[in-house]
């Protein structure tokens, strides 16, 4: 069967909380910029601007480095309202071109466009209106790529980034991906970038010399994606309502939790901001629970157990479970469920009775 | 310590005993096994704290008494290795193992033997005794409908009921319930009732062979504990309180069915291809004589079966999760099946024709 081309845009705002925040006060725009937590509150930056790339400052970097690589940075704290005002006026922009619209977050969407006949059907030609849109009416610069598949408009949209627009054709996948580094593939982070440098695998093009079984041998089930994304297939499509799947709250602590006794005192509030999402998403059905952590040395581990309900008497024990594995200090304490989905919910219950 | 066994003779217990170490361990020590050489004797001892089992076998020659603790899976891997019939000399020197078959030598690591722990255990205040065969029986019908990691921490094991002159085992994870019961000559006044815990259950029956030979048991107040000659088995025993089984097993359905049980389990493994890999949805329709099972998947591949049954009544559609189903019909031995049903969105009863001394409730699936 073969299926007509399709044409994705993916749109991602150039640093979007600073932008937001460079708009607003224009005398930031030349210096080094980061939006995120403070580092006495061992935050991390959320989002830097160019002038901050280029002193090493990244995103999801803790900000007491990005402040040791840029003494001079300003840190602001993250202002979401701002931001959500502004990310729904360009949403609205996106919809204007397509009803197909993906939000992956505030700043970032895919766009299903193969039947959009406005601009003769030009993918080019929406990508500039899109950004020429997005400027007019917002000020923030929107980075845009156009492919016939999810992964490549992504890849193509940060082709070249700030204010980039990149269309990778049809007919040009095949010479794209013949070059494109493996590294931009998704997915791809140091550990298989190691990995595939090992076999001498830099480029899609050399990926596609591995036949299937060797890749599944050394990567996995990731091998049969590695397999695909070289070849330019990804038939994922554009959901355009995103099925939620599970709903948790988390936080870092100012200073880690020495011990279990702090830990189990903190696990009462985030339940209770737990049960009210839960809440204002109506109570939907529960399949699981689950507790994260993260201790002094990064590391991260959860724990979940088959059941219905949200108590602190549950994520007590979880957390009890996790203590006993592995008692250090704790900098991140999260609390979620695992929500159901519409299949799982036909299954009826016997009646157990109140034990 | 030293000692020298054939390979086999230690392989058995070795295995056995290594199946209750945890890969993911706690303490060291747990993922070793304690070696004690005493008296022409040797036991091995495998703990994860909840459960223990100790094995005990005669060695070829003892030249030294004494005990070590060395890396459980290790050991068995190495043995497993070996030739068969080797002949195996074990010895402690300098505080590491040595292992010598043949050319092969391997030298272990040790952890100090006054750090295994063993389950401590109060008196027993019940003793009585069991054929194996009972025993083995009464779980392998019903282990299967344990629940796994529930936070009703109670179902993530097995009801054990030990009355006058029966005992009966049941399990639950809220979806599907299993309970047999067995005539036995024991006398528990009052009545018992312990939960031993999934991984207890699961270890246990690997012990227990078919034969009528007994296995003795010990309640305490807090544990179990099981002998059957060369192995002891202890568990801890969770505390809670089950659910009442007799609530759980529907009595007014009104629409019996009876099937070839090989040939319906056959029926539903082949839908179960075509039904959603992860809930396993099936549907029955009922009518006179004939039971047809479809299943369609979310790429929309559909499967479809038809299969004679005595059946005299009105139709109806229900939907099961058919892995529930297929569980039902492997650890029933008779020839044929008895369903009980009532409406779609009612437990369905399996049991042998006429009754037998197993009963299994399974909750459908909406359709």
């Amino acid at each position: 069967m073969t299926t007509p081309t399709r044409k994705i845009l993916h749109a991602d705002c150039d640093c979007f909380y600073a932008a937001v925040e460079m708009r607003d006060r224009p005398e930031l725009a030349d210096v080094p910029l980061a939006v995120g937590g403070s580092a006495e509150k061992r935050g991390v930056i959320a989002t830097c601007n160019y002038p901050a790339r280029a002193y090493g400052v990244r995103s999801a970097m803790p900000t007491a480095k990005a402040l040791r690589l840029c003494p001079d940075l300003m840190v602001l704290p993250p202002d979401f309202e701002r931001y959500r005002v502004v990310s729904r006026q360009i949403q609205a922009i996106f919809h204007d071109l397509t009803a197909l619209v993906e939000p992956l977050s505030l700043d970032e969407a895919y766009l299903d466009v193969s039947t959009v006949t406005r601009f003769r059907g030009s993918a080019t030609w929406m990508a500039q209106w899109l950004k020429q849109e997005t400027y007019q009416h917002t000020g923030i610069t929107l980075s845009v790529g156009a492919a016939p598949s999810k992964f490549l408009a992504k890849v193509a949209s940060d082709w070249n980034k700030p204010d980039g627009l990149c269309v990778i054709e049809p007919e040009r996948v095949d010479a794209f991906l013949q070059e494109l580094s493996v590294k931009r593939l998704h997915g791809v982070g140091p550990a298989t970038a190691a990995k595939l440098e090992e076999m001498a695998i830099h480029t899609c093009g050399e990926l596609r010399e591995w036949p299937l079984d060797i890749l599944i041998d050394r990567f996995g089930k990731f091998g049969y994606r590695l397999y695909e994304l070289s070849r330019g297939i990804d038939e994922r499509e554009v959901a355009v309502t995103r099925e939620r799947k599970s709903v948790s709250v988390e936080t870092t602590f100012d200073r880690d939790l020495p011990d279990f006794e702090a830990c189990s005192q903190a696990l009462d509030p985030l339940n209770h901001k737990l049960r009210q999402r839960l809440e204002r998403q109506g109570n939907p059905p529960l399949d699981k629970v689950f507790i994260k952590v993260r201790f002094d040395d990064f590391s991260i581990t959860t724990q979940e157990t088959a059941g219905q309900e949200p108590s602190s008497t549950h994520y007590r024990s979880l957390l009890e479970q996790i203590w006993y594995r592995n008692p250090r200090p704790v900098r991140l304490l999260g609390v979620g469920v695992r929500l159901t989905p519409p299949e799982g919910q036909r299954q009826l219950s016997l009646s157990l009775g109140t034990v | 310590m030293k000692f020298s066994i054939s390979r086999e003779a230690l392989l058995r217990p070795l295995t056995l005993v290594a199946g209750v170490v945890e890969r993911r361990q706690t303490l060291p020590v747990l993922s070793n096994v304690l070696l004690q050489v005493q008296d022409d004797q040797l036991a091995l001892t495998g703990t994860d704290l909840e459960v223990e089992l100790i094995g005990r076998v005669a060695p070829d020659q003892v030249d030294e008494p004494g005990s070590a603790t060395v890396p459980a899976r290790k050991l068995m891997d190495i043995c497993k290795s070996l030739p068969e019939q080797s002949e195996i000399n074990f010895a402690i020197e300098e505080g590491r193992a040595v292992l010598r078959s043949g050319r092969s030598r391997f030298t272990l690591s040790t952890l100090p033997v006054a750090e295994f722990p063993n389950i401590e255990d109060g008196p027993g205040n019940i003793e009585l005794s069991l054929p194996r065969g009972t025993l083995k029986h009464l779980i392998d019908a019903t282990s299967f409908a344990m629940a796994q990691q529930d936070v009703r921490y109670y179902l993530n094991g097995m009801l054990l009921e030990l009355n006058s002159n029966l005992v009966r085992t049941v399990a639950t994870d809220g979806h599907r319930l299993a309970v047999c019961s067995r005539p036995a000559d024991i006398d528990v006044d009052p009545p018992q009732k312990l939960i031993v815990p999934r991984k207890g259950i699961l270890e246990l029956t690997r012990l227990l062979g078919d034969s009528d030979e007994p296995v003795n048991l010990t309640v305490g107040a807090s544990h179990v504990r099981a002998h059957t000659g060369e192995f002891t088995f202890t568990s801890k025993l969770v505390d809670g309180k089950f659910p009442d089984y007799e609530r759980v097993v529907p009595r007014g359905g009104d629409k019996v069915l009876i099937a070839e049980r090989a040939e319906l389990r056959q029926v539903l493994s082949r839908t179960s291809i075509l039904s959603n890999e992860k809930y396993r949805g099936v549907r029955l329709q009922l009518e006179e004589g004939n039971l047809r099972v479809t299943a369609n998947n979310p790429e929309q591949e559909e499967a479809e079966e038809n299969v004679a049954i005595e059946y005299s009544g009105d139709g109806m559609e229900i939907g099961f999760n058919v892995s529930y189903l297929i569980d039902v019909l492997t650890v029933l031995n008779e020839d044929r099946v008895q369903l009980t049903l009532s409406d779609p969105n009612s437990s369905a009863l399996m049991e042998e024709p006429g009754g037998g001394d197993a009963m299994y409730v399974v909750m459908p699936m909406r359709l």
